[in-house]
């Protein structure tokens, strides 16, 4: 009794450091002595509260079974994350009200009362019963109500959680034209179950963790059995039990804690806010890791070549899914270069121009008293900070911004002779290149802008040719859970390339990626090419 | 980890640092030729004249345009003198406050006084400093290049840009520094390059706009031919059309002839497509060329009111038309063959081609041997198109 005390001391300060993470560490002895119930309902209700203390948003509902004045209840949970119209209809109702009236109750013993209100009494979906505090105590932050029992040494556990959430809403970071329009939203069950709507199959599972040592948040592994590699969902797993951190706030932490290069400045982790989109790439064989409390779940593993695939590839017809497709790769080599090779060729190869733009570029470059590298550092670093200063200002000022950005950058700089008009053209260009593509993967890009703009401004195009060169070496020595960042373009995989420039019709995509879906690489059937000679002979399926 | 990295930076700020930025070279501290004329002083030397941009002039497509008179030069012409081309370069380089800089220069121009004298002493400065283009134009004039560079132009922003553009149109013989160096470089052709001049053109469209045409813009005016690299006499412009046919670069163009069934009314031909074969022949004394031009043509322009889509007419038209062509290429071949003695047409490399043997018999003294061969030329000319939907309009009702 006084170890227990002295433990309840820490309180909820501390509650990271006692039950129940560390519950499975300690001896089982010990855990007996101090973290089980008794049969005493203030001792345990006290006991409970010693944890709970200064958390004021724990409610303690005392109240009598079946109006007897001997068999007391205490319903604990916490308030906003506990459905209240459920636990006082299908709880307090029942067993204080309504039970009386159905059952006879009369000579009824406390473990009697027990049992009844274990089978007939609470009428909610889920239950579970525990004898352990430290069970009681993560159920009660969880959302769920427990109940006591006097007289009984075991609580019940009632998953009746109901807390304000988000409602499903069209995605705000991958917009497209055609194809769904939901999202995934912070609460996990919400997620989980977007996707068994899309994949109804006994093949997709969904399992369960906890991390964080404080915010014991929910993580699921998803994957379609049969599918993705198993050695990859050992993997994914094994690294996932390595976490060992306070708390996890959103599927970025888990990210940086899982990938196999963690200095590369290119993220190894895909992630998408998009049901649809987590479907497709758990049909490929990829594995899915959600977090809750974040839209953004994670895929792995995850290849350079996905940033530029975007959704609406897969729904719009396959001749214009290529063409954008080109587009976003002229985008992707725009946003890395375009500044750079401005620079180079403006102070390393004017012969490279054709001799009238040369001199138009001369006439405007005739007033500007800074080295074109300057110019050109000074529009991007204008155009970054508008860029993050859109992104974080109140909504309200968002026009304010634009305009002033508008008048300095495009007007005011050029009239001014501090920049030369075909600088802002480049770096306009090469700003809106940046976005055309995945936006983590540019923020990536948008960075290595900057070094390589410097060694082609030291080296001209030689040094823009080397920082590429080493740019490459980087990204093919990437791995991602194993599979070359670049495949499948190196190494090459010549199947693969029907969904890399190219996207293919449907009809024609036979195989599931090599690398990552080799475990069942077939995913369509014979003969689906759309080929129906009946009908065409006849002129038509009208008079069928 | 970090050590490495930090290893890794400073490696790579030691290689820039010493590196620097040597051959950087800010737009804004060029000074951009755009053309260059040479000429041979009195007293044998050789001086340099290079037309340099004036970017400040060229800004944006604004304030200059709109028909308004320009405020200033759009160029600026620069005289120096020195033993070499570099000499001269170095001595004009004292009086331009920027890197003269090459890579855009697009026409060479020889003066008469250079030309006359040869110019293989100086064109080699153009290939083997990297910078100039061995696609600039080269170009003759009578008197001196000076003059030429520092006329300007009234379609294009610069006298030379408009010689250049002129060249690229190919109204006459043109031809680039590479193909001018590698005909000096040849035994079997002799270069040749077209003739420019300082030409009155246009008329005044208003009061006040005497000011703005009271200069002289270059046109072409024929070709200058050179024997090895000394420039020996002129072709007219009819002359050169002779020396396009034989060169088989006539690729467009028109020709002149009597309409067959009314000979004082003429009529237009258009030529689509030539194509030239070059046959030589030797029997160990004489040089004999057969040489055959076929080409297509079509209907474009006819004074008379004949039906010319009649097959005789139209082998009449096309025996006129070979008539024709063939006196072009004889007048040119009269010329160069017979007043000069050089050869032009790139006949020796063909005889070459075919007799490699003999070839180093007759390459030392090639021109005296052309100008002792006999050049029998065919002429096949193909009337294709002869208008049959507008021939209506034409005829006499």
């Amino acid at each position: 009794m006084r170890r227990v005390t002295r433990h309840i001391k820490g309180g909820c300060r501390n509650k990271a450091k006692i039950p129940p993470g560390s519950s499975n560490k300690d001896s089982s002895a010990e855990l007996d002595e101090s973290l089980l119930l008794t049969e005493n309902l203030t001792t345990n209700l006290f006991r409970i509260k010693q944890f709970l203390i200064d958390c004021s948003d724990i409610v303690y509902r005392e109240f009598l079974f079946a109006q007897r004045e001997d068999i007391r209840l205490v319903m604990i949970y916490t308030d906003g994350l506990a459905d209240k119209s459920q636990l006082s209809d299908q709880i307090m109702r029942a067993l204080s009200l309504e039970l009386p009236l159905s059952a006879p109750q009369a000579d009824i013993t406390r473990s009697g009362a027990y049992h009844l209100i274990k089978e007939r009494g609470v009428c909610v979906h889920q239950i579970k019963e525990t004898n352990r505090l430290d069970e009681i105590i993560e159920a009660i932050l969880s959302g769920d109500t427990v109940l006591l029992v006097e007289g009984n040494s075991t609580a019940i556990i009632n998953g009746a959680r109901g807390w304000e959430s988000r409602s499903i809403s069209e995605p705000d970071t991958e917009v497209i034209v055609r194809g769904p329009r939901e999202a995934f939203v912070e609460n996990l069950s919400t997620n989980t179950a977007m996707l068994r709507r899309k994949l109804k199959s006994h093949l997709l599972k969904i399992e369960a963790l906890r991390l964080g040592r404080i915010s014991k948040t929910d993580v699921v592994i998803i994957y379609i059995k049969g599918v993705a590699n198993e050695k990859l969902v050992t993997e994914v797993k094994r690294r996932l039990r390595k976490i060992d951190l306070d708390g996890i706030l959103g599927s970025g932490y888990i990210e940086e804690l899982i990938e196999d290069n963690p200095w590369s400045p290119f993220p190894q982790i895909n992630h998408t806010e998009r049901p649809d989109r987590m479907a497709a790439r758990l049909l490929e064989g990829r594995v899915g890791i959600m977090v809750d409390g974040t839209p953004f779940a994670l895929t792995v593993p995850n290849v350079f070549i996905e940033y530029l695939q975007a959704p609406e590839d897969y729904y719009e017809r396959f001749y214009f899914a290529t063409g954008v497709r080109i587009i976003r790769f002229a985008a992707l080599v725009l946003s890395l270069t375009a500044p750079s090779l401005y620079v180079a060729i403006i102070t390393f190869h004017q012969e490279m121009l054709p001799t009238p733009l040369l001199l138009s570029i001369a006439a405007q470059r005739e007033s500007v008293p800074y080295p074109a590298i300057f110019e050109v550092l000074f529009m991007e670093l204008s155009f970054e900070i508008l860029r993050e200063a859109g992104i974080r200002l109140p909504r309200q000022i968002g026009q304010a911004v634009s305009i002033v950005g508008a008048l300095i950058i495009g007007e005011a700089a050029v009239r001014a002779g501090l920049v030369a008009s075909a600088t802002v053209i480049v770096v306009a260009i090469t700003g809106i290149s940046s976005f055309v593509f995945f936006y983590s993967a540019s923020i990536a890009i948008r960075m290595l802008r900057f070094p390589i703009m410097m060694a082609s401004a030291a080296l001209g195009l030689f040094g823009l040719i080397s920082s590429i060169i080493v740019l490459v070496l980087h990204l093919c020595s990437l791995r991602s859970f194993g599979i070359p960042y670049l495949s499948p373009v190196a190494p090459i995989s010549v199947g693969d390339m029907k969904d890399v420039v190219l996207r293919v019709p449907w009809w024609a995509m036979y195989n599931r990626p090599r690398l990552i879906g080799w475990k069942n690489p077939r995913r369509l059937g014979p003969e689906q090419k759309p080929d129906f000679p009946e009908v065409k002979n006849r002129g038509g399926a009208g008079d069928a | 980890m970090n050590r490495k990295i930090i290893l890794l930076m400073v490696l790579i700020l030691a290689l820039l640092f010493p590196e620097g930025c040597w051959s950087r070279r800010e737009i804004n501290e060029l000074a951009i030729v755009l053309g260059a004329g040479l000429d041979r002083t009195a007293d044998n030397k050789v001086q340099l004249t290079l037309q340099l941009a004036r970017p400040s002039a060229f800004s944006g497509g604004g304030e200059n345009a709109g028909g308004e008179a320009p405020r200033q030069n759009n160029s600026w012409v620069v005289t120096g003198t020195g033993d070499t081309v570099l000499d001269a370069e170095n001595n004009l380089a004292l009086k331009v406050s920027r890197h003269i800089y090459w890579s855009h220069s697009i026409i060479i121009v020889y003066g008469e006084s250079m030309a006359r004298g040869g110019v293989r002493d100086v064109s080699n400065f153009f290939m083997r400093n990297p910078q100039p283009r061995e696609t600039s134009w080269i170009f003759v004039t009578e008197g001196e290049a000076k003059n030429v560079l520092e006329s300007h132009s009234e379609l294009e922003k610069t006298s030379a840009q408009s010689i250049a553009f002129l060249a690229r149109n190919q109204p006459g013989y043109s031809i680039m520094l590479e193909d001018f160096q590698q005909n000096l470089t040849s035994p079997g052709t002799n270069p040749a390059a077209p003739r420019i001049q300082l030409l009155k053109l246009g008329q005044p469209q208003g009061v006040g706009m005497e000011e703005r045409l009271r200069h002289e813009e270059v046109g072409i005016t024929g070709t200058g031919i050179f024997k090895d690299d000394k420039l020996v006499g002129w072709l007219d412009m009819s002359e050169t059309r002779g020396l396009l046919w034989l060169h088989g670069k006539v690729k467009e163009g028109a020709i002149i002839v009597p309409s067959p069934g009314q000979p004082d009314k003429k009529i237009s031909l258009a030529i689509s497509r030539d194509k030239i074969k070059v046959n030589p022949e030797y029997d160990g004394e004489t040089v004999k060329f057969n040489v055959n031009i076929e080409f297509d043509m079509e209907l474009l322009e006819q004074q008379s009111n004949e039906d010319l889509t009649q097959p005789e007419k139209i082998k009449e038209i096309e025996r006129l038309a070979a008539e024709e062509v063939l006196e072009q290429c004889n007048s040119a071949l009269a010329k160069a063959q017979g007043d000069y003695g050089t050869d032009i047409f790139g006949f020796g490399e063909a005889f070459h081609r075919k007799y490699k043997t003999e070839w180093k018999k007759v390459k030392g003294h090639w021109n005296d041997e052309f100008q002792k061969a006999r050049v029998d030329i065919a002429v096949e000319p193909h009337l294709r198109l002869t208008g049959m939907l507008h021939r209506r309009a034409s005829l006499k009702r």
